[in-house]
């Protein structure tokens, strides 16, 4: 039993990582329930284990991961041990391999063991491209070997980089086990033209999960404080004449406007597309609301077009902005000075864009103007958070507004739902 | 109870189950753990209560969710007319300490649906219907009941649960729903279920439809869930009304006829009729087998189009 115990609380440890929130009575719960089930059934462990500590359907997709690699099944132990014999000896053979191409004046090259393991899992391809990278370089080993040592480990260093960054990409587990839902999770940039009306059908299903929300925080605020003695009145006559129940005047809603300023340069225009069709629909919550194009100027756009996707495609590549080079300077300086009416203290100003933009000290001024004159601003950026440090206009952006991260669709999710709280 | 005992129970209730469900549901029973189902509408989740009730033999106290549903619809209310009535035949009394209290006693006290679950002599099912409808004051109400099975009146004090109910919410996210609420519940996801045990529904619900009709309704009713084109899914209750229709009208084969003339009994707008016509059409790339009558008459392909 004790070993069982301690099993489920490296399991419950397990889960917590995973980003369930697994407490001292979901343990205790799998325990007891342990105890009265056949365990030699591996799935109705699972299905039992799964019921306790899995709470949503985002839960039980990070549960089935977790209980595959802890619970491992006999065949599975086998298949993974020959895996592990296997992938071992590969491993051994390729760094003998390594030893002996890379060389220097016929000695092994001075490399740090984590740059021998990136060369070791290269593709052939690469590490051919690597090898005639050395080879046209090798001039400068008798020139500065220094120079050529901290160089070649810089080459090494950009492929040790760039393998983590495919590796952190998000959803790369949650594809086995929900299409659907790892959907939600995949940068929008990396959607296939397949894969869109299934996003599409996501994007109402939140849609209509925020429009729900936000009815009920409406709701909540309904209660201004102030008597209606009408209604009291009127219902205290049901009691006789006594006032059993108060009624209370509703509170009036606060009229919010939101502009949006939406960047559909060339490498925009896909995520452009999803973030607008949230916008659509929250635009139905906002008193009023007005869409701004943007690539080097701006266009404010029909909100009939936003009805329809294929029209809003064919608006952007007939408006002459598709495509161009991003100018925020520009266009926050047309918002400001041009429609001057556009921004106001009781607007909030949403800037979709992945902020890479000519001229940025101008770009920082005016959207620092453009702050002024509004309510609010956020920016909504669809470039992974993880990459925003080596982005430099995305650290000078950030200095001057709140910038909060949208790559992906749960991600644009909570930002719409930031934005309206 | 045992797993092979409460499967029996489950089929004794004519219930298609697979094994996963049935541990779900032991597990929240055993644990005494109120169950949480989500699921598309119309994947059987109250159903899912009602079989409970019939396999536990236990009765079923249902509460139906919507918005602005407060503690007086769903834990108890004051009999005002009759409080009033009763100071009025008690004016002269001598001891109006003795009347306030008698007044906020059980004699006046209208229960609901929760403190009818909880103050029942025998254990019951409680069915909260569609939690996600009601508001977020409701639910957070709901935690005291949920957790500790007890709820505070507060002219009368704890009411502690006498039998402890099954508890069964069922969601269909239109919202996602409170942290607390799901830490205090067994958790349980429905999909629509697959063309076999789909095929099993319709066996065990109508014994007396076609077999060949049954499997021909399911495939295609797979169709029109899986397809964008299609808003609201069928359900399966929808399922078996179709079928039901078609058997009504003697049909033993779909043919695009048959579905043109009964589609409506399993979708529900013109929209998804038109886009459900045009998916359940057959299609001369899906028509592979052979045989001597022309495609638009083919009952055969009108139960495959669209699988290729």
């Amino acid at each position: 039993m004790t070993v069982y115990l301690e099993k489920l609380a490296e399991f419950s440890a397990l889960l917590r990582r995973e980003g369930l929130a697994v407490g001292l009575q979901e343990t205790a719960d799998a325990c007891e329930i342990l105890s009265c089930l056949d365990l030699g059934d591996r799935e109705t462990v699972r299905a039992a284990l799964q019921a306790v500590y899995a709470k949503s359907r985002e839960e039980q997709a990070a549960f089935q991961r977790a209980f595959d690699g802890f619970f491992v099944s006999v065949e599975r132990r086998e298949a993974l041990r020959r895996r592990h014999a296997a992938e071992a000896e590969e491993l051994a053979r390729r760094r003998a391999e390594a030893e002996q191409e890379l060389q220097v004046n016929g000695q092994p090259m001075d490399l740090r063991e984590d740059l021998q393991e990136v060369y070791i899992r290269m593709g052939d391809r690469s590490r051919e491209q690597l090898r005639q990278l050395l080879e046209k370089t090798r001039g400068n080993l008798e020139r500065s070997p220094r120079l050529y040592g901290n160089f070649i480990r810089s080459v090494f260093m950009r492929f040790l980089l760039e393998q983590q960054m495919v590796m952190e990409d998000a959803a790369a587990g949650c594809e086995e086990s929900d299409p659907d839902l790892a959907l939600l999770y995949r940068d929008i940039s990396h959607f296939k033209d397949t894969d869109i009306p299934k996003a599409a059908a996501l994007i109402a299903a939140i849609s209509r999960q925020l429009d729900a929300e936000l009815s009920r925080q409406r709701q909540g605020a309904a209660h201004s404080g102030k008597l209606d003695f009408k209604r009291t009145i009127r219902k205290g006559l049901e009691t006789g004449g006594s006032f059993y129940r108060l009624s209370y005047r509703r509170k009036r809603r606060r009229k919010r406007r939101l502009v949006l300023l939406c960047d559909v340069s060339g490498s925009m225009l896909q995520f452009s597309e999803f973030a607008l069709r949230f916008i659509k629909s929250m635009s139905e919550v906002s008193e009023s609301s007005q869409t701004y194009l943007f690539s080097e100027e701006i266009h404010l756009v029909d909100p009939f077009v936003l009805q329809n996707m294929d029209s809003f495609r064919e608006y952007v590549r007939s408006s002459g902005l598709y495509g161009r080079g991003t100018d925020l300077g520009t266009a926050l300086d047309q918002l400001c000075r041009g429609r001057p009416a556009a921004l106001g203290p009781s607007v909030t100003l949403l800037i979709l864009s992945d902020t890479k933009t000519i001229d940025l000290p101008r770009a920082g001024r005016m959207l620092l103007e453009a702050r002024q004159r509004a309510g609010e601003t956020l920016w909504l950026n669809p470039i992974p958070e993880r990459k925003w440090p080596y982005v430099r206009s995305i650290q000078t952006m950030q200095m001057l507004c709140r910038m909060v991260p949208c790559s992906t669709l749960d991600e644009l999710a909570r930002a719409c739902r930031k934005m309206l709280k | 109870m045992d797993i092979p005992a409460f499967k029996a129970k489950l089929d004794a209730a004519r219930y298609i189950y697979d094994d996963s469900l049935v541990t779900t549901l032991l597990v929240a029973l055993r644990l005494g753990r109120p169950l949480l189902i989500e699921g598309a509408a119309g994947v059987g989740k109250t159903e899912i209560a009602k079989v409970m009730a019939s396999a536990l033999d236990r009765d079923l106290v249902r509460l139906q969710c919507y918005e602005g549903l407060d503690e007086s619809k769903a834990l108890y209310e004051w009999n005002y007319q009759k409080q009033l009535l009763s100071i009025q035949v008690q004016m002269n009394r001598q001891d109006p300490d003795a009347l306030t209290k008698s007044l906020f006693s059980d004699d006046y006290l209208l229960p609901r649906p929760l403190l009818q679950s909880i103050r029942s002599e025998e254990p019951v099912v409680l069915l909260i219907d569609e939690i996600d409808k009601s508001d977020e004051e409701f639910e957070a109400f709901l935690l005291e009941l949920l957790s500790e099975m007890q709820v505070t009146i507060p002219e009368v004090g704890v009411v502690r649960a006498k039998t402890v109910p099954f508890v069964v919410l069922t969601s269909n996210r239109t919202r996602p729903l409170s942290e607390a609420l799901r830490r205090r519940c067994a958790y349980l996801y429905i999909q629509y279920p697959s063309v076999e045990k789909e095929v099993s529904i319709i066996r065990a619900k109508l014994p007396n439809v076609n077999e060949h009709l049954a499997v021909q309704a399911a495939q295609a009713v797979g169709r029109l869930r899986e397809s964008d084109a299609i808003l609201k899914k069928p359900s399966i209750a929808e399922t078996l009304d179709w079928v039901s229709a078609l058997e009504a009208l003697g049909v033993s084969d779909l043919t695009p006829e048959s579905v043109r003339q009964t589609l409506g009994f399993a979708l529900k707008s013109s929209e998804d009729l038109e886009a459900g016509e045009a998916v359940l059409a057959p299609s001369e790339a899906a028509c592979s087998h052979s045989h001597g009558h022309a495609h638009e008459h083919c009952g055969r392909c009108a139960g495959t189009a669209g699988q290729a």
